[in-house]
């Protein structure tokens, strides 16, 4: 994957350090919201889309979202739910 | 934080601003849905009226092409579908 | 919770569970409990020719994990009163 290390969250008026290696998977998923995402489900299928949110299950909704299968589009949604449990992956489609 | 265009700040309020509505739903084993959503819990077992089943079925040949297989069709008037199945929930297009 | 009720008010009425490994048996719903787990009476499996095991069994216990749809009678279903009753449950989900 080709995502940089998300900063960490903002603390107030404490300037955010550079990005580094360091930063929980709670602050990355915290900086894709709103972004460009590719969501890779365990059946191989992966959706592109803007991650709109997601929950501690990782249910995720998508807007303007592709799904791809074997490189193929394969279906287009405006807006799209998926159920946590399908999900493999979230990465960074766009530097964050 | 910054709430996008629709204003949604976890992913069931996408699924409660679609209850009345059409919804497609993709679930395991090749089946998608076509139907009205009138109930939902947090397991995402939804209950939907007036539905079209299409079930994709993968011909036993490989080498075809995507999208070759043939498909099944069939119409419930009143389903109960268990969310253990579901894969994806889109409501109707507000593009 | 939502679910579990409008199972309830569904009881004596005749439904079809289509399970996960494709068999489909309607009959009278007895009864159903928290899990989804359903009791059928007077059951009836709709491929005979292809479940001959099944053609003697007049009542059985179905344990909700192995259930992929439940088709309803559409005229018990009060669709009005489940969007309201959804929301309502949302509501209180969202609050805790």
């Amino acid at each position: 994957m080709d995502e940089q290390t998300p900063p960490p969250p903002d603390h107030g008026s404490t300037p955010p350090p550079p990005p580094s290696v360091s930063g929980s998977p709670t602050d990355f998923l915290k900086g894709v919201v709103g972004k460009r995402v590719i969501v890779r489900l365990t059946s191989g299928v992966d959706y592109r889309g803007v991650l709109s949110c997601l929950d501690g299950y990782m249910n995720i909704a998508l807007e303007q979202t592709e799904e791809h299968v074997n490189g193929m589009v394969t279906n287009r949604y405006g807006d799209a739910f998926i159920r946590g449990n399908n999900v493999l992956y979230i990465s960074a489609a766009e530097s964050l | 934080m910054d709430p996008s265009s629709t204003g949604i700040q976890e992913p069931f309020d996408l699924i409660r601003l679609s209850l009345s509505e059409r919804v497609f739903v993709k679930l395991r084993g090749d089946r998608e849905l076509s139907g009205v959503l009138h109930a939902y819990d947090g397991h995402m077992n939804l209950i939907l009226s007036d539905v079209e089943e299409t079930v994709m079925i993968v011909d036993a040949v490989d080498g075809t092409l995507e999208g070759q297989g043939t498909v099944a069709k069939r119409k419930m008037e009143m389903l109960f579908v268990r969310g253990d199945g579901v894969i994806l929930v889109s409501p109707p297009s507000r593009m | 919770m939502l679910i579990f009720s409008v199972f309830k008010t569904l009881t004596d009425q005749r439904v079809t569970v289509e399970l996960k490994n494709d068999l489909s048996i309607t009959g009278v719903l007895k009864s159903v409990d928290q899990f989804l787990n359903i009791r059928l009476d007077s059951i009836k499996v709709l491929d005979e020719a292809r479940h001959p095991h099944m053609m003697a069994v007049k009542n059985c216990f179905i344990r909700g994990s192995v259930v992929r749809y439940v088709q309803l009678p559409a005229e018990h279903v009060d669709t009005q009163l489940l969007e309201d009753a959804t929301r309502r449950e949302a509501a209180n989900q969202s609050k805790r």
